[in-house]
């Protein structure tokens, strides 16, 4: 029930006092407050000892009298819906013969059957209902009486319990509960921690490319000048930079990607691995060493070759490489 | 009622039932098809398997729930089931000589059991306290009866609240009032809880289920309605007229 054509053109030749809409407006919430009190007031209706259902329907003709328009007709077949259905229980509830079951009367005989304990006998009357409490075995003594009237048959049941006894099963079920959340965890567990190494690993990998990339760049732009290796590795501004360059560069060594020899003058030089030398490179060529250093060889060495710069740059932030 | 004639039915009378029996293989089957099925089975064979089915229709009976002959099909008889009607002659026969109850199928459509006592109330001493829940039910079938046959639901609930029952709350007895009305006592088939048409808002409406029909007495319900009013039962005429002709069919 919108109002959503309020202001909606009603058909022509209207006069202007049958569109008001203020007046339509009125005529509707009469109407609705009219159906609501028919709900609401429905069992009370139903008792036989009002004349309530003819007083709506008046009010209902009274209204009709304005109504102009299909809308409000609408509300009025909707009330005469709901006052049908109220004249069609009432009639159900006359007998030509013979007396009429009054379902409240019955509630309270059921009450006083049961044992009700009237706390204040006086105000029963006077609010209707819902005084007094129930003894424990109200519904039993009920159930116990009536039971006359019930051709059920006894329910079959073991004759000391049966052996399926009712409490082994949830235990059962408690623990297979608690088993299950930590298998769950520690199969999660290996897999995180698998993921972390792979993580580092890769993290490791992207350097060692990176810094062979480096290498072969610097091997490119002038393949005669062998390069130092380290000038290479050191990085001025940071001594752990340094540690890490070390690190990653023996990968290249280690793989076969890289040389170190040593020049002239005995320093070591780093170049990259043609691809036609490692087929020659055989394992026997291979040599292992210590490389150690420290804070102060570090600052040694930057003053020795005079370094100014990192030949490898620093690499962006980590986040930007995973 | 009527095991004897049954067993001893003419061709075209066993032949009849067979038609009733639907959609399973045994309908199609001629009395000699099923004699020559028979013969694959011992007698030892179908003693044990009508105490199964016997045993299976006690047990599905602690929760008053109807036993369907799907189930039984399915769970039990099995590749017996192309002797289920002499199987099923057998399992009615001991239940009303051995326990004396009576195997009901109250759906002959869908084939719906359920077992009811044989014995007339009276001759039964229960010594096990009432179950409360049967207080209620009597309550609401009741209610029905005496308002001929439908009751809406809304008179049911307020007529309950009179007795310190609200379906909105939980009971001390019942617990889930609602749940116990509308789900477990329609499952049962003591009550059928229907919507009724062209209601805006929706209503529903209670009326008798298929077991309460063959389980109750009416007779003897309205004597109990009439002796808390402290009226001659036959001052409800149409309810009473009523009650009497459901006994006389019984």
């Amino acid at each position: 029930m919108g109002d959503e054509d309020e202001i909606g053109g009603g058909p022509s030749g209207v006069s202007d006092e049958e569109d008001d809409p203020a007046r339509r407006r009125e005529i509707r919430s009469k109407y609705r407050d009219l159906i609501n009190s028919v709900q609401q007031n429905r069992e009370d209706m139903l008792n036989p000892a009002n004349n309530k259902l003819i007083d709506v329907l008046e009010e209902a003709n009274r209204l009709f009298a304005s109504v102009k328009q299909a809308r409000e007709a609408a509300l009025d077949a909707q009330l005469l819906v709901l006052a049908t259905d109220l004249g069609k229980e009432k009639a159900s509830q006359l007998h030509a013969e013979g007396s009429a079951f009054d379902p409240s009367a019955f509630a309270e005989h059921l009450l006083s059957f049961m044992g009700l304990n009237r706390l204040e006998e006086e105000d029963d009357d006077q609010d209707g209902h819902l005084n007094g409490f129930l003894p424990q075995d109200a519904w039993q003594k009920l159930a116990k009486r009536s039971e006359v009237c019930f051709k059920t048959a006894p329910s079959f049941h073991y004759m000391l319990g049966s052996f399926l006894a009712e409490p082994p099963p949830p235990r059962q079920r408690v623990e297979r509960q608690r088993k299950a959340p930590s298998k769950e965890a520690k199969r999660i567990m290996p897999t995180q921690l698998k993921k972390m190494e792979e993580s580092q690993q890769e993290a490791t990998e992207k350097e060692v490319e990176r810094i062979l990339a480096c290498l072969q760049k610097y091997f490119a732009d002038d393949p005669e000048e062998p390069i130092s290796y380290y000038e290479f590795v050191i990085d001025p501004s940071s001594f752990s930079r340094t540690v890490e360059n070390i690190f990653h560069t023996s990968f290249l060594i280690r793989d076969g990607l890289a040389k170190i020899s040593l020049d002239k003058e005995g320093l070591p030089c780093i170049g990259p691995v043609e691809e036609g030398e490692i087929e020659t490179g055989g394992a026997a060529d291979r040599n292992q060493c210590v490389i150690s250093i420290s804070q102060a060889s570090w600052k040694e060495l930057i003053e020795a070759f005079d370094i100014k710069e990192a030949l490898i740059p620093a690499p962006k932030t980590l986040s930007q490489e995973s | 009622m009527s095991q004897r004639k049954k067993a001893s039915a003419s061709q075209s009378k066993s032949q009849q039932t067979n038609v009733n029996e639907d959609e399973m293989t045994l309908s199609q089957m001629t009395s000699s098809q099923v004699q020559r099925a028979r013969e694959n089975f011992s007698s030892v064979q179908i003693d044990r398997k009508v105490a199964e089915v016997v045993q299976f229709i006690l047990v599905k009976d602690q929760k008053k729930i109807p036993v369907r002959r799907a189930d039984i099909v399915k769970h039990v008889m099995k590749e017996y089931k192309v002797i289920y009607s002499e199987v099923m002659n057998r399992v009615r026969r001991t239940f009303e000589q051995v326990f004396g109850l009576k195997l009901e199928e109250i759906d002959t459509k869908n084939h719906i059991y359920i077992l009811i006592n044989k014995l007339e109330a009276g001759e039964t001493v229960s010594m096990c306290p009432g179950n409360p829940k049967s207080g209620l039910l009597f309550v609401i079938l009741s209610i029905i009866f005496m308002k001929g046959g439908v009751a809406k639901e809304n008179l049911v609930w307020n007529t309950l609240k009179k007795l310190r029952v609200d379906s909105g709350e939980k009971h001390d007895e019942f617990s889930d009032v609602k749940k116990l009305v509308t789900d477990e006592f329609v499952r049962q088939k003591y009550l059928e809880y229907v919507k009724i048409p062209h209601t805006e808002p929706v209503e529903f409406e209670f009326r008798w289920g298929l077991r309460a029909d063959i389980e109750l007495s009416k007779l003897k319900l309205l004597e109990f309605v009439a002796e808390l009013h402290d009226q001659d039962p036959q001052s409800w005429t149409q309810q009473f007229r009523e009650a009497s002709a459901s006994e006389s069919r019984t």
